[in-house]
């Protein structure tokens, strides 16, 4: 599995299905929004609390608009291909050096994103990880997964609203019902798990105009759906990656035209960045470690491995009185594999990573990927992401805001966890999480 | 302050008010001075709070350079941030002698850091001339902007270091890059100007320099030219060394320029080593010290915006791939891709490595001293090119290089190297280098049988020589003929290969800022002619996290720092 599609036991409804399902009992109440759009809200805050936030709204007209351009690379961003992003970045404040956080994968970064804070303390280090007490690999997209206060929840205590906008339904999961108003996303394509930008793009526009949050948190899928998919990328042509970004391009400044008519852009932060980038692979440059694992007798049969596409993590589930050998064992079998950059002991102290991680992270070299536990059909998509080459992404800030810079680069390196403290910062919060932040605050 | 102890001993203290001499009384002082210092001063290898000085004090008529003969002297040294001395932060006394031939150097440090600051030396109640230096941004900062100099190959013979009066006309520098060839070895007659190798100026000594004497009398003429000495003393320098401070295409246990008549290869480059540690404004081995290890690789770091790395790139090479033809006919030698030739040796790899990793710097600017860019022909893609030498292992990895005392007669390396940037996606690597005597702009592509579509690693700008012969020279044509017809063959065939300038001298200005690095070009006149002109010439770009490099026509003369 590369991680990026939806990954459950057998009959289990994913967090989607529930949502759904709390709709149609009622415990969430859907707002019809124009387009024939639907945003729900918690049953409880749908009048009284609406009330309060329109009344805690009055108090600020800031506005924040987090843009993820899932899995774009920060080369993609061009006056070529995206003239409007580029002149996005251009006229505003842009971090040309900025980094998504291991693992280089789509749950872990919007969750930090959107904390603050690295895994060790969000308990969200992976898309894909091995569930010890169910004993299955699945995707950690469930609202429970994710232990850290979000900036979301910490601008809903202020009496702010929020909204999230995600088009890819285990982002939808993770981040359940935190929002003011999320967007059930529609029409949701089958493998790929995610709603077109086009989709996507029109919910954002709607919801500014129905629910006008103060932050709204938006995740642009196609990029990166089209990247997993395209046979062309190890080629380097990336033919349908292009049409993609192309298209995307256009979605983001009709959206920023939508707050310019609305007279919202003079008070509004926008911030554009990926969640990681994405490197492409052929049929031949495929690492599966499951059987070098196997043909180990101590390991046999007592690791499981969780595919993150570029980097897999490995679970000791043997004794624990044999785990420092086992790890011992992983970390040199890993090491020896081609196509395999390095291999790390979790707990190694830069990775933060925590326990859910496992004992052993393995990442690839570029234009390679994981192929777990079948070296043939576990992952067999060319676009792969979670290894260091899919680190850089592009990051930059505009608005109308006075706060925001102005044809300003700084060298320093912008990484995903900043953007909960730059929105702090931006609407002024006092405090910080317990522990502070991971991130740092880029405005 | 009086100082004791072995030559190169030096005393520093923190200074207090001292007695303000006059204007005239400065300039007279220095006047008399001209007499102890006669090879200027300079400075070096800057950090946030130190940066090395140099001079040479001559105490008496009989301490010629490489004499080994005079007395020990005590030659005084301060530092002020003005150019009055009116105050003075810092001074000392350095202990110097013929052992190491009445050089003086030392590292200044309690310095802040991005600052200017002036800097003399005294002996015998008289002064050196005022030099300038200016320390590197604190670690954390975060520069507008940086911006050098950069030149290469400067050979005495060939003409006039008209490039280093330029370098010291302009007010805009941060510090000067050397990327190598300081000084030549031959003798008269041996390299000089054009195709008859005529000697415009004629080296010191007028044979080969072979002995340790040999080295340091040629030092030492380097360092009497006027405009050396000013470029010198208005900015602070970053030098490495290729191949003609020890002599022509040297390798690890060799050169073409070293025949067993001259003696032991070692012995020889030992020698070169300890002149140049005398005369050169560098840190070998991290230190200021003499004796104490000739390591010249190195990093610099100036703030979060750029960290330098210089590279050594000829005392742990392999030797060079004899070839069925001379350069510039390409080479078909399978060999130039053997991985276990080496152009940089295992640690300087691991170093190289370390430098490309660091997370910090923006640009990751490495002092090259031979081109890393391909420079071939008859490339394939590399997934082409691997089962047919799985069979056959008779091509070059990338094509058949023009010129194989470059990294293309070390493919093995260059691959390493752009291996370790792309599975990790460092961005900002960019490779500033001399050598070729010609100006260039390049892409450096993953697999150059590939390109643009396998993507690129890195940059490279290239800047021309100061006097040594470009092909202009070489051929005896006029500028803008022959060159014309080679310089587009080779981009006809090397699309990566942005810009390319067979014909003129001059030098080049590289500014750095957080959306763009960009090269400008100044190119002179006939390097016979003292005063020739100096024009402005080209000017490339390229944009921050791109890998690509494009022309501009707004040079940095028309912009404001930080400007993109």
């Amino acid at each position: 599995m590369c991680g990026c599609g939806d990954r459950h036991a057998p009959g289990e409804p994913t967090p989607y299905d529930v949502g759904r399902a709390e709709l149609a009992t009622g415990r969430r109440t859907l707002l019809k929004a124009g387009s024939g759009l639907a945003f729900s809200t918690a049953a409880l805050a749908a009048g009284t609390g609406a009330a309060d936030a329109r009344s805690a709204a009055a108090k600020t007209r800031k506005r924040v608009y987090v843009l993820v351009v899932d899995g774009c690379l920060p080369e993609e961003i061009s006056g070529g291909q995206t003239p409007h992003l580029f002149d996005l970045m251009v006229s505003g404040q842009r971090f040309a050096k900025a980094q998504s956080m291991p693992i280089m994968e789509t749950i872990p970064n919007h969750v930090m994103m959107m904390t603050g804070v690295r895994p060790d303390r969000s308990g969200v280090p992976a898309n894909s990880v091995y569930d010890r007490k169910a004993k299955i690999v699945r995707d950690l997209d469930r609202s429970s997964d994710l232990r850290a206060d979000t900036v979301i929840e910490r601008l809903n205590r202020r009496g702010l609203r929020t909204g999230t906008v995600l088009s890819k339904e285990y982002l939808y999961g993770i981040f359940g019902t935190r929002a003011t108003a999320r967007w059930e996303p529609f029409p949701v394509l089958p493998i790929t798990g995610h709603a077109p930008d086009e989709f996507t793009i029109q919910a954002a526009m709607a919801m500014v105009e129905d629910v006008d949050p103060h932050l709204m948190f938006v995740n642009l899928g196609d990029i990166d759906r089209y990247g997993h998919a395209d046979i062309t990328g190890p080629l380097g042509a990336k033919a349908d990656r292009r049409l993609a970004l192309a298209k995307t391009d256009t979605y983001v400044q009709r959206f920023v035209d939508l707050l310019k008519s609305r007279g919202l852009w003079k008070h509004s932060l926008l911030i554009v960045l990926a969640d990681h980038s994405m490197d492409w692979s052929t049929t031949n440059r495929v690492v599966s470690l499951s059987g070098p694992l196997d043909d180990d007798p101590v390991l046999r049969g007592r690791v499981q491995i969780a595919d993150n596409g570029g980097a897999d993590l490995l679970y000791w589930t043997g004794p624990t009185a044999q785990k420092d050998d086992a790890v011992r064992r992983m970390l040199r079998i890993a090491k020896a594999q081609p196509g395999v950059l390095s291999a790390h002991d979790r707990r190694q102290a830069s990775l933060r990573l925590g326990p859910e991680a496992g004992e052993v992270v393995v990442f690839c070299r570029s234009g390679w990927r994981f192929s777990d536990p079948d070296p043939r059909t576990s992952n067999p998509i060319p676009g792969n992401h979670g290894h260091p080459a899919t680190r850089p992404i592009p990051f930059f800030l505009n608005g109308g805001h006075p706060s925001v810079p102005r044809y300003a680069a700084s060298p320093l390196v912008a990484q995903t966890v900043d953007v909960a403290p730059t929105v702090a910062r931006f609407f002024g919060l006092t405090g910080t999480p317990r522990g502070g932040w991971d991130g740092t605050a880029r405005i | 302050m009086l100082a004791t102890g072995s030559a190169g001993a030096a005393l520093t203290a923190i200074a207090g008010p001292t007695t303000l001499p006059a204007a005239d009384a400065l300039a007279a002082s220095e006047r008399a001075g001209s007499r102890y210092f006669q090879h200027g001063v300079a400075s070096g290898d800057p950090l946030p709070t130190k940066v090395l000085i140099w001079t040479r004090v001559t105490p008496t008529a009989a301490s010629r350079p490489g004499s080994g003969k005079g007395p020990r002297a005590h030659v005084t040294w301060e530092v002020s941030t003005r150019k009055d001395f009116r105050t003075v932060l810092r001074r000392g006394t350095f202990v110097t002698g013929p052992s190491r031939d009445h050089t003086v150097k030392l590292d200044v440090d309690g310095l802040r850091p991005a600052t200017w600051y002036y800097y003399r030396f005294g002996f015998q109640g008289t002064h050196s001339r005022t030099g300038r230096m200016r320390t590197a941004p604190a670690a954390e900062a975060t520069p507008t902007n940086l911006r050098f100099g950069v030149v290469s190959c400067t050979n005495w013979q060939a003409g006039y270091f008209a490039a280093y009066r330029g370098l010291a006309q302009r007010d805009d520098l941060h510090a000067v890059l050397h990327l190598g060839d300081y000084l030549y070895e031959y003798g008269a007659g041996g390299y000089g100007y054009g195709q008859g190798d005529v000697d415009i100026r004629t080296h010191d000594p007028k044979h080969e320099m072979v002995s340790l004497e040999d080295y340091r009398r040629r030092h030492a003429q380097y360092k009497t030219d006027h405009d050396l000495q000013d470029a010198h003393a208005r900015y602070t320098w970053i030098i490495t060394w290729d191949d003609h401070e020890v002599a022509n295409d040297q390798w690890k246990n060799g050169a073409e320029n070293h025949q067993a008549a001259e003696g032991d290869y070692h012995r020889r480059r030992a020698r070169a080593h300890r002149a140049y540690d005398e005369w050169m404004p560098v840190r070998m081995d991290g230190t200021a010290a003499l004796g104490d290890g000739d390591r010249l690789y190195r990093r610099l770091t100036f703030g979060r915006l750029a960290e330098i790395s210089m590279l050594d790139l000829r005392t742990y090479r392999s030797q060079q791939v004899a070839t069925a033809a001379p350069t510039p006919v390409p080479a078909a030698e399978a060999e130039v891709s053997d991985p276990d030739r080496t152009i940089t040796g295992d640690a300087q790899m691991r170093w190289l490595k370390e430098s490309l990793a660091r997370p910090q710097p923006f640009w990751k600017v490495i002092g090259n001293p031979v081109m890393i860019t391909p420079v071939t022909f008859a490339q394939l893609p590399a997934d082409v090119l691997a089962p047919i030498n799985d069979v056959t292992g008779l091509l070059p990895h990338d094509g058949l290089p023009y010129n194989v005392d470059q990294w293309d007669g070390y493919t093995a390396d260059r691959l390493e190297v752009l291996r370790f940037i792309k599975d990790r996606h460092i961005q900002n690597a960019l490779f500033v280098t001399g050598d070729i005597h010609s100006g260039w702009a390049a892409e450096v592509p993953y697999d150059v049988g590939n390109y643009p579509l396998g993507g690129t690693g890195a940059v490279e700008f290239v800047c021309t020589s100061v006097t040594s012969n470009n092909l202009k020279d070489i051929t005896g044509t006029p500028a803008r003929t022959t060159s014309l017809a080679v310089e587009q063959t080779i981009l006809a065939n090397n699309r990566h290969i942005k810009y390319l300038n067979f014909d003129d001298h001059g030098f080049s200005v590289l500014d750095l800022n957080a959306k763009r690095a960009q090269m400008d070009w100044f190119v002179i006149g006939d390097r016979a002619d003292k005063d020739t002109p100096i024009r402005y010439s080209r000017s490339f770009i390229s944009i921050s996290a791109t890998g690509r490099v494009k022309e501009t026509d707004v040079p940095l003369h028309r912009q404001k720092p930080g400007q993109s």
